[in-house]
């Protein structure tokens, strides 16, 4: 549990008779179960093969037949039934965090013993939520925290009865925008609320949650708040490494072996782009009067350095004006990722903690000098990853903008 | 790079038996597995107080097999131990021993106390050694008795022939153990042992002696002891998958599902053996759907059952699958709507279950906990269950762990069920 909590800060000593709790909501994890065939149920000598015991597996048998359910894959390890998080885990950039955040009317202290006290009533109950990132709270203006949108917009889920007609219940909510208290008649009851963060940057995140309620006993009144802050450490899970190598130019019409040449191009590309700068002025008015399309091969390490698996889910380049690219991935858009996997062919990778992929591009001018130069550079774009983790977890990251100086090697089409 | 099960290396451990006699002559003798140093006192401890003491005890000397069907599986194990320590037993019975050995060690599982039982197993030793087998009709000199005979008989050469000695046997002769037995001590004995890729190899052996088994029992006709043989050999295929997840290899464990349906699919074409095994073939996609959602695929999970040619994509199986996708996605709502409908349609747990995990995610967690409630008064009393309700308490109030502890007492109150009466404190997260 890598998150703290500082006790509610509030100038009235009396204690509060809303709570807050708060559970994040990472994905549900499928159960494991080991499936056992009965002791003693038969002579050791006969030759059988019984169903598993129904205790060993992960949900009970239908109850009066003492069947084992038929959507039970026993004897395989995983079952489908889905176990709440059971703890806060890591929180890694790239993923969207998310969380529920419960205001509860309390059941009193009986253990007290004074009695059930002066009967309260609670209304207009108000939930607020920020975040603090390390960038937000060194940014001068803005307080420094950003402000969450809560799920869902509606009002009050009462203890008692079921909210099957959901349509309905937000439909009247969304007319006051969503904003507005809502009453917690009796002990028991809870406003739930959820939401969801994208995370962006390394370092210490706070999640502030402020509660405000109205708190009426028979003769009088007042209005209370109280704020609880969750800290979290959010650590990196992907470390990316590119080199930028150039490529013969082409010709304005584009041939089908470009590709295959930028594969070999790259076995003898040097270590740096910055080494690839070379004074060939002359060269470049001698190939602009042929009119080629400069090409490059962009190469990215991908390393996990997360403490689960990753799946790399895709990897692409969003460019600037003027250029375009290829994979020489050959696991992107393959069939090996849409038919259950029977296909022959390379699967998505699976990044275990500490290991890497390669991928590699070649970006290519669309037309005879049409990449934009600043200041001697080639601005390509953007390098962008989405991946998946346990249960589905999304993650997505984008590169800062990658390019190199401008070089020009000697063509020998 | 997947870390395939073709790569495992060969196993290191040792081949002797502490304290085995290795005589191949008259009956042998398991009084090793009589020793009372082996089994380990079990402490109370990790059982929430309610469930110390069963509201209806049963009865000192009540026989094992009842305390087994009513669930009172620390009390089963506890028994095992006493009659296999009491002095009273056979040490060439092995029947009667395996069977109770069986029955300590998987109750001591079914009791959240697998680590002692990892440990206990290892008094068994090696299940491949020939002391294992049963002896030949007529005794032949082999290259195996002298070994075992001689002491410190390290030499690779005749451990090897000893190996192969061995393996002939494996097809003459019975294994003493019975298979319950040694499907479980493969399990824990890799726990135990530290070596997860030893399961890995030794279901691939048992799997090599069913194979054997199932070739010879199709000679002879018999159809019965054939049709164990090959579900025996389709359930190990399944367990080399588990293994492969256990040791956190998942990429492993999909490439070798991929080839049981695969060879599931070919076996189908050709009209093979399809009588009883048409819901089979769905739950191999089911399985191989699982372990990409596992893995974070969803799209490979997708398509796995829409893939699959066993049915038609709408079967209670495809669409339970098909739900837990679109949790994947982190569709909520669509999923919801999804468990809505198999809740109306079967008496699953899973789904009252996933259902109402589904409903804490949209912001309905009233509706789940209310949900999980009525699943317990129905009788229902999975782990799962119990820990996402007492999740749910903490969720709802700063008093959880008197919520918990009643839950404790309900669940306690319902008397004996197969499934298991004693709960641990993990199940209602009290600690």
């Amino acid at each position: 549990m890598s998150h703290q909590r500082y006790p509610s800060i509030d100038a009235v000593k009396e204690p509060h008779s809303v709570s807050l709790k708060v559970l994040r909501l990472s994905r549900p994890s499928l159960v494991a179960q080991y499936p056992l065939q009965p002791p003693l149920s038969s002579p050791s000598d006969a030759l059988s093969h019984p169903p598993p015991i129904p205790a060993s597996l992960a949900y009970g048998p239908d109850a009066p037949s003492n069947v084992i359910p038929p959507t039970n894959p026993a004897p395989f390890v995983l079952s489908p039934i889905l176990n709440l998080p059971p703890s806060f885990g890591s929180a890694y950039v790239g993923e969207t965090f998310s969380c529920t955040l419960c205001a509860n009317h309390d059941i009193p202290d009986d253990a007290a013993g004074v009695g059930a006290g002066p009967k309260k009533s609670i209304r207009d109950v108000r939930i607020e939520a920020e975040m603090k990132t390390p960038g937000s709270s060194s940014s001068s203006g803005g307080g420094g925290a950003i402000k969450l949108p809560l799920f869902p917009p509606s009002g009050p889920e009462t203890g008692s009865g079921f909210h099957h007609d959901t349509s309905t219940a937000s439909a009247a909510e969304g007319g006051r925008g969503g904003t507005g208290g809502v009453d917690l008649p009796s002990a028991g009851t809870s406003l739930q609320k959820i939401l969801s963060f994208d995370l962006k940057e390394e370092g210490n995140h706070v999640l502030a949650v402020t509660v405000s309620y109205y708190e009426a006993s028979e003769l009088s009144g007042r209005t209370r708040t109280f704020r609880k802050l969750y800290q979290f450490a959010c650590k990196s899970s992907l470390i990316v490494r590119t080199k930028v190598s150039a490529l013969p130019a082409a010709p304005t019409v584009p041939t089908a072996a470009a590709g295959g040449q930028g594969e070999r191009e790259k076995e003898r590309s040097e270590e740096k782009e910055e080494e690839d700068e070379k004074e060939e002025e002359d060269e470049k008015e001698e190939e602009e009067k042929h009119g080629q399309r400069r090409r490059w091969v962009l190469e990215a390490q991908l390393e996990n350095c997360s403490e689960e698996g990753i799946l790399l889910e895709s990897v692409g380049l969003e460019l600037e004006k003027g250029l375009g690219y290829e994979h020489c991935n050959d696991w992107e858009g393959g069939p090996g990722n849409t038919d259950g996997g029977l296909a022959e062919g390379r699967r998505r990778p699976l990044l275990q903690p500490g290991e890497t992929e390669q991928v590699c591009f070649v970006v290519e001018e669309e037309g005879f000098a049409a990449a934009q130069e600043v200041e001697g550079r080639v601005v390509f774009g953007v390098l962008q990853i989405g991946w998946r983790s346990e249960m589905g977890n999304r993650g997505f990251l984008s590169t800062g903008k990658l390019g190199t100086r401008y070089v020009q090697l000697k063509g020998r089409s | 790079m997947p870390r395939s099960p073709a790569q495992s290396p060969a196993p290191t451990g040792k081949r002797m038996i502490p304290g085995a006699q290795p005589s191949r002559h008259g009956p042998k003798d398991f009084s090793y597995l009589l020793r009372p140093e082996i089994y380990h006192p079990l402490t109370p401890l990790n059982v929430p107080p309610p469930f110390r003491n069963p509201p209806d005890p049963p009865a000192a000397d009540t026989p094992i097999p009842e305390l087994l069907a009513k669930g009172y599986f620390r009390a089963a194990a506890i028994a095992a131990t006493q009659t296999l320590t009491s002095g009273t037993l056979d040490p060439t019975d092995h029947s009667r021993i395996f069977d109770l050995l069986y029955t300590r060690l998987a109750c001591l599982t079914l009791i959240d106390a697998t680590a002692l039982a990892a440990q206990e197993v290892k008094a068994l030793g090696d299940l491949h050694s020939a002391f294992y087998y049963s002896l030949p009709p007529a005794p032949t000199p082999s290259q195996g008795t002298k070994d075992s005979s001689t002491t410190d008989a390290e030499v690779p050469e005749s451990s090897t022939t000893a190996a192969t000695a061995a393996a002939a046997a494996q097809h003459e002769h019975e294994h003493v153990v019975p298979w319950p037995l040694r499907l479980l001590a493969v399990r824990l004995q890799a726990v135990g042992f530290g070596d997860p890729r030893r399961a890995v190899m030794s279901y691939y052996e048992l799997a090599r002696e069913a194979r054997a088994r199932l070739g010879a029992a199709r000679a002879r006709h018999d159809h019965s002891a054939s049709e164990v043989w090959r579900a025996r050999l389709a359930d190990l295929g399944v367990r080399v998958a588990n293994a492969l997840v256990e040791m956190d290899d998942l990429a492993g464990a999909a490439v070798h599902l991929r080839t049981l349906l695969a060879a599931g699919r070919r076996a189908r074409r050709q009209g093979a053996e399809s009588g009883n095994d048409g819901g089979g073939a769905v739950m191999v996609a089911v399985r191989l759907a699982l372990l990409w959602l596992q893995l974070g695929d969803v799209d490979a999970a997708r398509a796995c059952i829409a893939a699959d040619g066993g049915g038609n994509g709408d079967g209670v199986e495809q669409r339970v699958v098909s739900a837990l996708c679109d949790m994947a996605d982190g569709e909520y709502e669509t999923a919801l709507g999804k468990w809505r409908a198999l809740r109306e349609e079967v008496d699953d747990e899973m789904v009252g279950v996933n259902l109402a995990v589904c409903l804490l995610y949209v912001g309905k967690m009233q509706e789940g906990r209310s949900l999980l409630e009525q699943l317990v008064d129905s009788g229902r009393s999975s782990h799962t269950l119990l820990f996402n309700l007492s999740t749910m308490y903490e969720l709802c109030t700063d008093k959880s762990r008197a919520l918990k502890a009643r839950l404790a007492e309900k669940v306690a109150a319902m008397g004996d069920r197969a499934e298991g009466w004693e709960k641990t404190n993990a199940d209602f997260k009290l600690q």
